[in-house]
């Protein structure tokens, strides 16, 4: 198997090697080699997971794909690539990819900026973060069953939300039945339901900023959003690059509310490709067609990762 | 992050903060008053937000009904368990992918991360063959191994790396110093630093094997090898509705350890790098 | 790298064929052990299987263990699918009405009749052909139709009163019991106490073949018999419809579009729902009553939902589980399922049985609501292929729900939605 070495390309490397050998050993027992050694040891029982749980798997569903596979009558008939020229002409694909589109982009961004937002705001030094921290964690933590039902009111064209709309003097929408309402609600209930986690990131990679450096701004006079975006975002870069991978992935793997508050509807506007799928296989019992969106959904999750891992170099710090 | 606030800038943050939390409390806050309200209640509309005397009977029938404490040794012991796994093969692997430089490292992380990529829809069957094919349908096993070491470790290797890569280049050089090989370098000088990301893994390792819903209910049959989640499914009534009260009086108690679980690993954030001495 | 991509299609190919190949059926020797999939995880419900299966056990040594499998109502079919994905069918499975054709026609179960008929004293003449239809195929039974809830409507009874509305039990009485009154009364009490008038319960603009339970009294269907022709377009239907518009846009009798009412709350005047929700009365502080469904133009009619069991061809221990569905059927078990589920067999269906396991309903209520609706009902809209006709169905009927719509138009795109399903 050829070993890919990119990162030779990517980087020199100007330190000097950790864990030089003591002169007495043999010279082949270099310390590249012994980091090689000890590189592929601390990361075998991850790989090997990845192999056994990840790769294989993974390679069934595409065998799956190959196959017209019925559960109920129990076909399961090798029919070539039969299913991905159907996958081709699917009528409601590009309806299904346009919403996903949306969502996706929707949810990343508003995940991704109240996360920032609500990690600067509770690292100040202020009494009870404590408290606030918890309390916009604890969603996560909310039976999703729960959730939904409560959202479920709030979202109602008399609920709670429109009823605060109507305090300030505002005619709220009917949020659930609404095409963009609908995709917007979806959006939003998602994100307040998981943006703590990220919240948790962000805190976390906050704490690795030095104080010092703000205070060497502040001496030179550096406005608080001059300090964030020079200082602050520079330095937690690879979290943000953490949180937008996991994010991208996140939005596109979401289904459990969408089928709850909208069943995919109203139409067909909150029809995302993963709703979709699980649809195909698990509700009309077409396996081999919804692996084929399985792997439509991969490819399209491995090419917007990959871009994103391409691209660290160019903004991330750490990664120079 | 910064020194001491101006009284005015405080007060503002906090009326911020104030007015953004709302939509995050109260759901949780309806969770926990409906399960002491009777069933009749929960569904008023609009929901009163104290219920109007305080009934534990829901409670009770949570423990009548189900071996729930069963249940919650179950999960409890499978999220440990899954947790301390996780904590020590993403610790290792988001080391050497961010520290150590080996042949075919960036080959190797992106294979890794191809796990967090896909939906567990989407492998749940291959899975289910996989493991009724050595005959670990029914137990706990999947539970553990597939996130200890399969998609869901990713995300935390992937933490473990991010966080590993901002430590300074001196630390090496340090530990090289004092004569320390790449294990003890690991043990005594990276991961003691690592401990804002160490919490962090903790909630969401600990997090997402407690919630664990779809697994638990494809392989396991028996109750008294359920987990939460999946409990909190068959609070029923005769004709198949749910017991909403009693749903809910489950669901605020497994909500409750994950809450505490949180208070404790997100110290962590706080006392990360202050209590080191080392500020890069 | 090429030996290695090899081997992996290899293993894979060998895994997925070995889950897929492996269902052998039929009769088998030695220890069996049984498991049966439920989406009923009822404390009571479940210790009634098992007295019965404990029961059989003691007069069939072979058989080793009888489980019961409760999964959640919502992932049912998904799980039940899974399983049998994975390869690891159980041997019994409760089927639900709307997944009914799919499992009847596909082949995954096992025809029942000489099993059911070969069984001493289990007088399979008794059960109602109303009741069995949907389970047939060719002549053949697949499923045994356990549970046939009918529709009707549950009044609450201080909210009609407080309304001045004229309530339904006086509307009997007079015999105008029919759906211009009905809603003349919903959108009384929706106007006067502010409260929801009639909810459709389990619809939320959504479930639409709930729906049935009105359209059924203009004789509208939602697809011809044979499943062939599409019956949104047809004349009933549309003026059932533009009935049922107007209602909820102009007589304001049923909550609109993104508004819940909960009828066991007491945020509304009627609902229609099955009898089996009769339960969630029982501590119930407002005054209530359960009527039959109002005539439509077409007269009479009512609308049953169901749940059947079956076996699985695939599960390891056909027979032995076909033996153990004529036992857990015959005439004695099904009067003791009797008081959880309205049972298929006409001697059962007396007022007189059933008042005994349904306390809370009175004895006309039983006989107008229960027995008569199981003896014309007719099954909620069902089809193979079920799932998705119901997607396509749903996406195409939301235009309808909103106040200016044009009824017969979008009826009209509901056909020409599902035509390409309801050919396949």
């Amino acid at each position: 198997m050829p070993v890919l070495t990119d990162d030779a390309a990517g980087r020199v490397d100007t330190r000097p090697a950790p864990g030089e050998n003591p002169p007495q050993r043999r010279a082949w027992w270099t310390s590249r080699r012994r980091d090689q050694l000890a590189g592929l040891l601390f990361v075998t029982p991850q790989l090997v997971g990845t192999a056994l749980f990840v790769l294989l798997p993974l390679g069934l569903v595409v065998w799956y794909s190959l196959h017209e596979w019925n559960v109920l009558a129990d076909t399961f008939d090798f029919v070539g690539t039969d299913n991905y020229r159907k996958l081709v002409d699917d009528p409601n694909l590009p309806s299904v990819l346009r919403s996903t589109a949306y969502f996706s982009v929707g949810l990343v961004v508003l995940n991704l900026g109240l996360a920032l937002l609500l990690a600067v705001l509770l690292n100040q030094k202020l009494r009870g973060t404590v408290v606030f921290r918890t309390l916009f964690f604890s969603p996560v933590v909310v039976s999703l069953v729960a959730w939904t039902i409560v959202w479920g009111f709030l979202l109602q064209d008399n609920g709670g939300v429109n009823g605060v709309a109507g305090m300030v003097g505002a005619d709220g929408p009917n949020w659930l039945r609404g095409e963009w309402t609908a995709m917007l609600s979806v959006i939003v209930v998602q994100v307040v339901k998981n943006v703590g986690l990220n919240m948790v990131l962000f805190l976390a990679a906050l704490q690795g900023v030095p104080a010092e450096l703000y205070e060497a701004a502040r001496v030179e006079g550096a406005s608080r959003w001059t300090q964030f975006r020079r200082i602050t975002v520079p330095l937690i870069s690879p979290t943000i690059l953490l949180t937008s991978i996991i994010t991208v992935a996140g939005a596109l793997q979401v289904f459990a509310q969408i089928a709850v508050l909208t069943q995919g509807g109203p139409g067909t506007s909150t029809t995302v490709l993963v709703y979709y799928l699980y649809q195909q296989a698990f509700q009309f019992h077409q396996f081999g067609y919804g692996s084929t969106l399985s792997v439509l959904l991969f490819a399209i999750v491995l090419t917007l990762t990959v871009v994103q891992w391409r691209m660290r170099r160019r903004w991330v710090f750490h990664e120079q | 992050m910064n020194s001491r606030l101006p009284l005015r800038a405080r007060v503002a943050l906090y009326g911020v903060i104030c007015l953004l939390a709302v939509p995050f409390v109260f759901p949780t806050w309806w969770m926990i008053t409906s399960s002491f309200k009777p069933v009749a209640d929960i569904f008023a509309f609009p929901p009163s937000l104290f219920p109007d005397d305080l009934s534990f009977s829901a409670y009770r029938r949570v423990f009548e009904l189900q071996p729930f404490a069963r249940q919650y040794f179950n999960s409890a012991y499978i999220a440990a368990v899954v947790t301390v796994g996780t904590l020590a093969v993403s610790a290792l692997a988001g080391y050497a992918f961010a520290r150590i430089r080996f042949r075919g490292q960036q080959f190797l992380f992106l294979v890794v991360l191809v796990g967090l990529l896909i939906p567990s829809e989407v492998t749940i069957v291959p899975l289910f063959q996989l493991f009724n094919s050595v005959g670990l349908v029914d137990t706990h096993w999947p539970l553990i191994l597939v996130p200890m070491l399969g998609a869901p470790s990713v995300l935390a290797t992937f933490i473990m790396r991010q966080f590993f890569i901002t430590l300074p280049a001196e630390l090496e050089e340090a530990a090289r110093v004092d004569g320390l090989g790449r294990l003890a370098t690991f043990w005594r000088i990276a991961l003691p630093l690592a401990r804002p990301a160490l919490g962090a893994v903790a909630i969401f390792t600990f997090l997402h094997s407690w919630n664990l819903y779809l697994e638990p209910i494809v392989f396991l049959s028996s109750p008294e090898k359920f987990t939460l989640p999946q409990a909190l499914t068959q609070f029923v009534d005769a004709y198949g509705g749910p017991m909403w009260d009693v749903q809910l009086s489950a669901a605020s108690m497994t909500a409750l350890p994950v809450l505490v679980v949180f208070v404790l690993a997100q110290r962590q954030f706080i006392e990360g790098l202050a209590h080191t001495g080392l500020k890069g | 790298m090429k030996t290695r991509l090899t081997a992996v299609v290899a293993l894979t190919a060998l895994l997925g064929l070995s889950a897929c190949g492996g269902g052998d059926s039929g009769g088998s020797d030695g220890p069996v052990s049984l498991r049966m999939t439920t989406w009923s995880a009822n404390e009571a419900h479940l210790k009634l299987f098992d007295e019965i299966a404990a029961e059989y056990r003691a007069t069939h040594p072979d058989v080793t263990a009888i489980t019961f499998d409760p999964i959640l109502f919502e992932s049912y079919t998904t799980t039940l699918t899974t399983q049998i994905a994975g390869g690891n069918p159980p041997d019994l499975a409760w089927v639900l009405e709307n997944a009914a054709p799919d499992f009847v026609s596909s082949g995954a179960l096992v025809p029942l009749d000489s099993t059911l008929k070969g069984t001493d004293g289990y007088n399979f003449d008794e059960l109602t052909p109303a009741a069995t239809k949907l389970w047939q195929r060719d002549g053949k039974l697949y499923g045994y139709p356990f549970s046939t809830s009918p529709f009707g409507i549950f009044v609450n009874t201080d909210l009609v009163k407080a309304a001045g509305a004229k309530s339904p039990a006086e509307l009997i009485a007079a015999g105008t019991w029919n759906w211009d009154n009905a809603i003349a009364t919903a959108s009384t009490v929706a106007s006067k106490t502010g409260k929801a008038g009639l909810v459709v319960r389990d619809f939320d603009y959504k479930g639409w073949d709930n729906l049935s339970t009105v359209w059924t009294g203009w004789g509208a269907q939602a697809w011809s018999a044979d499943g062939k022709t599409c019956g949104f377009d047809a004349p009933e239907m549309v003026e059932a419809m533009t009935f049922l518009h107007d209602a909820i846009f102009t007589a304001k009798a049923l909550p609109g579009p993104g508004t819940a009412a909960d009828f066991f709350a007491g945020e509304a005047g009627m609902t229609i729902t099955q009898i089996s929700r009769a339960s969630l009365l029982e501590k119930q502080t407002f005054g209530w009553d359960l009527v039959p469904l109002p005539a439509g133009p077409k007269g009479d009619y009512s609308v049953i939902g169901q749940g059947g069991m079956g076996v699985l061809k695939k599960g390891k221990h056909a027979d032995a589980a076909a033996d153990f569905l004529a036992y857990l059927t015959n005439p004695t078990n099904s009067a003791k399922l009797a008081q959880f589920f309205p049972p298929p067999r006409t001697p059962l269906l007396t007022a007189e049985t059933l008042a005994k396991t349904n306390p809370l309903l009175k004895p006309e209520q039983l006989q107008q609501v229960v027995i008569d609706g199981i003896a014309n009902g007719v099954v909620k809209p069902s089809h193979s292929g079920q799932a998705e006709l119901s997607q396509a169905v749903r996406a195409a009927l939301d235009p309808l729900w909103k106040a200016d719509a044009d009824v017969k138009g979008v009826l009209d795109g509901v056909c020409s939605a599902i035509n390409p399903l309801l050919g396949k």
